[in-house]
């Protein structure tokens, strides 16, 4: 095996693990913040994606400029179906939350379908197909940018959680809720604002694949499962773990497809998957909730 | 003058078997053929619709990869018509025994877990049966799928030009289903498995062996999965990876068990008796190409049916709570 080939598919991984950190954290913010396992996480990603493929083909808004717009709007759409929608399963059993959130994930999907048709769509960048090489390992630009700018928002919600008192408040609805709302906090909110939160980092993960990857309404069941896979794997509810997972997945995902099979990639993933959930249900890096 | 009960005639005591013969009866009275196709649909989705709920209604392990038994049941038959000219009613076995033992194996493996771990780990293991079914194109196709050519009326090959048979085949189907089904509703087996659902520790303290009472219901469940199919690829002519193991049909499964009442003998059948003719409803105004149309309906009647109906909609029909065990 050629050194070169495999940095160089380890470097093409972990690109693409840092947009599936991205949609991971928010997916494993809102299992930490009210135990709901977000079956329609991989849709808001498509929202994103259909958005951000929407402004650049009537407005010619570049994605990176778009992200900017998802964001604040899916965090608004996301409190708001938070305090519709999935308020009402919250301490609910599991199949209640299960089940909603799948008929959301179908509900989405199939409006977007219906309205946008099933073909595959792409965001013609201009820096789309440029190169940057280091040595001998190639950085494909538009994965490159996309990966800062994740790691970005990745470090912005880690400093937003660390730092701010609301982003404090949010971990103390997760660790024990009851105490905090002795101390004043309102967990109603605190669900909305996780929600909001973990949807549009989904969305905004959505916008940086757009100039890489084909925008097409069935594409959030791949990373719907993908995000689930990182977030078992960095133990759910755990950020920094999803953060790490990711990155391991990307690398194991890019590795596979070159060293295995080109459309076995996804199928070494999963086989960790089930394997991590079988063995080590709490997560490679340890048990619960860690922020 | 007053009569006692049991002189008059009771309607809710005939209904059913009035409503069987009318079943039975239906294609000599009115062979069209796009109707019965509709009514083959209904019994198909119907016994799918059973066949899981044996693991995810009454044992309440909800499955989100059931599609994956129903290639296990639709391949082999496909191939081995195709390739081998074996009939279907020989073809079906081997997929039959592959479900089973794979029902088992994963039974073991994933039952350990709850809820949403559960949950997605039978999303995964759907997928990765699809995804082996894509990257084994020499003997699945890949993508293109299996076609299963007609070559006229020939009951050896269960290939009927016409509808009646298959109409009565996929009834007797549905009704292997609900006997099966009734018998574990109505056997030890039921009562543990309701006890595994409604809270698992205590039913491990009452002494249930959990691990073998789930494994089996989830191996009867995959041989009826199988079996139907089975009769998909006879009935179709016509597999493809995303259509028999993909996550569409097992959304499609799980929505006519919940959606007519998980964990109960007849739910399914409403279930069925709503979905199909609701696809065909909005096939018929937005035309076939954009399937989009009928999953939006669904999906809108399961967040419905979660928020305010978790039991079902057959307790809306008369009688209709009664089919819980509890009741």
């Amino acid at each position: 095996m050629d050194a070169e080939i495999v940095l160089q598919a380890m470097v093409n991984g972990l690109m693409v693990g840092g947009v599936y950190a991205l949609i991971a954290v928010g997916l494993t913010l809102i299992f930490g913040v009210m135990n709901v396992v977000n079956f329609a996480h991989g849709e808001f990603v498509m929202l994103g994606m259909v958005m951000t493929y929407l402004l650049h083909r009537f407005f010619g808004m570049d994605p990176g400029v778009s992200i900017l717009l998802v964001i604040p709007l899916m965090l608004g759409v996301g409190a708001l179906i938070q305090k519709g929608l999935i308020s009402r399963v919250v301490g609910q059993p599991d199949e209640a939350q299960i089940l909603l959130t799948l008929g959301l994930s179908v509900l989405l999907t199939n409006i977007v379908l219906l309205f946008m048709g099933p073909d595959y769509r792409s965001v013609k960048t201009t820096y789309k197909l440029s190169v940057w090489a280091v040595g001998p390992i190639l950085f494909s630009v538009p994965r490159l940018l996309a990966f800062i700018v994740a790691m970005a928002f990745s470090g912005i919600l880690w400093l937003f959680l660390t730092k701010t008192d609301l982003g404090k408040g949010l971990r103390a609805v997760a660790e024990k809720p009851e105490v905090a709302t002795l101390m004043g906090i309102n967990p109603r909110r605190m669900h909305m604002l996780a929600f909001g939160i973990g949807i549009s980092l989904a969305a905004g993960a959505g916008s940086i694949l757009t100039p890489f990857f084909y925008t097409f309404p069935s594409v959030g069941g791949m990373f719907v499962l993908i995000a689930f896979v990182v977030v078992v794997l960095g133990g759910m509810g755990n950020i920094p773990g999803a953060i790490v997972g990711a990155l391991a997945i990307g690398i194991t995902e890019s590795l596979t497809s070159q060293f295995v099979a080109l459309d076995l990639a996804m199928l070494g993933v999963f086989i960790i998957f089930v394997l991590v959930l079988v063995f080590k249900p709490s997560g490679i890096l340890g048990k619960g909730k860690v922020y | 003058m007053s009569t006692s009960p049991e002189e008059q005639f009771s309607w809710t005591r005939y209904t059913p078997w009035i409503l069987l013969a009318i079943i039975l009866v239906f294609p000599f009275i009115l062979p069209s053929r796009y109707l019965l196709r509709t009514l083959v649909n209904i019994f198909f989705f119907a016994a799918l619709g059973c066949a899981w709920n044996i693991i995810g209604g009454y044992a309440g392990q909800l499955s989100l990869g059931h599609s994956a038994f129903v290639a296990m049941g639709a391949y082999p038959t496909g191939l081995l018509l195709l390739y081998y000219n074996v009939p279907p009613w020989i073809g079906f076995i081997p997929g039959i025994v592959v479900a089973v033992v794979v029902a088992f194996l994963l039974g073991h493996l994933v039952f350990g877990l709850r809820g949403p771990y559960l949950a997605l780990s039978t999303l995964a293991f759907g997928e990765i049966v699809r995804i082996l079914l894509l990257h084994f194109r020499d003997q699945t196709g890949g993508s293109l799928g299996v076609t299963i050519p007609f070559r006229g009326t020939d009951a050896w090959k269960l290939q009927f030009a016409s509808e009646q048979p298959y109409y009565y085949i996929c009834l007797a189907l549905l009704g292997v289903c609900l006997y099966v089904t009734y018998r574990v509703h109505s056997s030890r087996m039921g009562y543990y498995l309701q006890a595994i659902k409604e809270n698992q520790d205590a039913a491990e303290n009452l002494g249930i062996n959990l691990a073998g009472s789930k494994v089996k219901a989830l191996m009867i469940s995959a041989a009826l999965t199988a079996l139907l199919g089975a009769f998909y690829v006879a009935y179709f002519y016509y597999i493809d990876p995303d259509s028999v193991a993909g996550s569409d049909l097992s959304i499609k499964i799980l929505l006519v068990a919940i959606i007519g009442g998980v964990g109960t003998v007849w739910g399914p059948i409403v279930g069925a008796c709503i979905l199909v003719p609701l696809t065909e409803i909005s096939n018929y105004l937005f035309g076939g190409g954009r399937a989009g149309a009928s999953l939006i309906i669904y999906a809108i009647i399961l967040i419905i049916v979660v928020l305010f109906s978790p039991r079902g909609l057959i307790t809306l029909l008369p009688g209709g709570a009664r089919s819980y065990r509890s009741e």
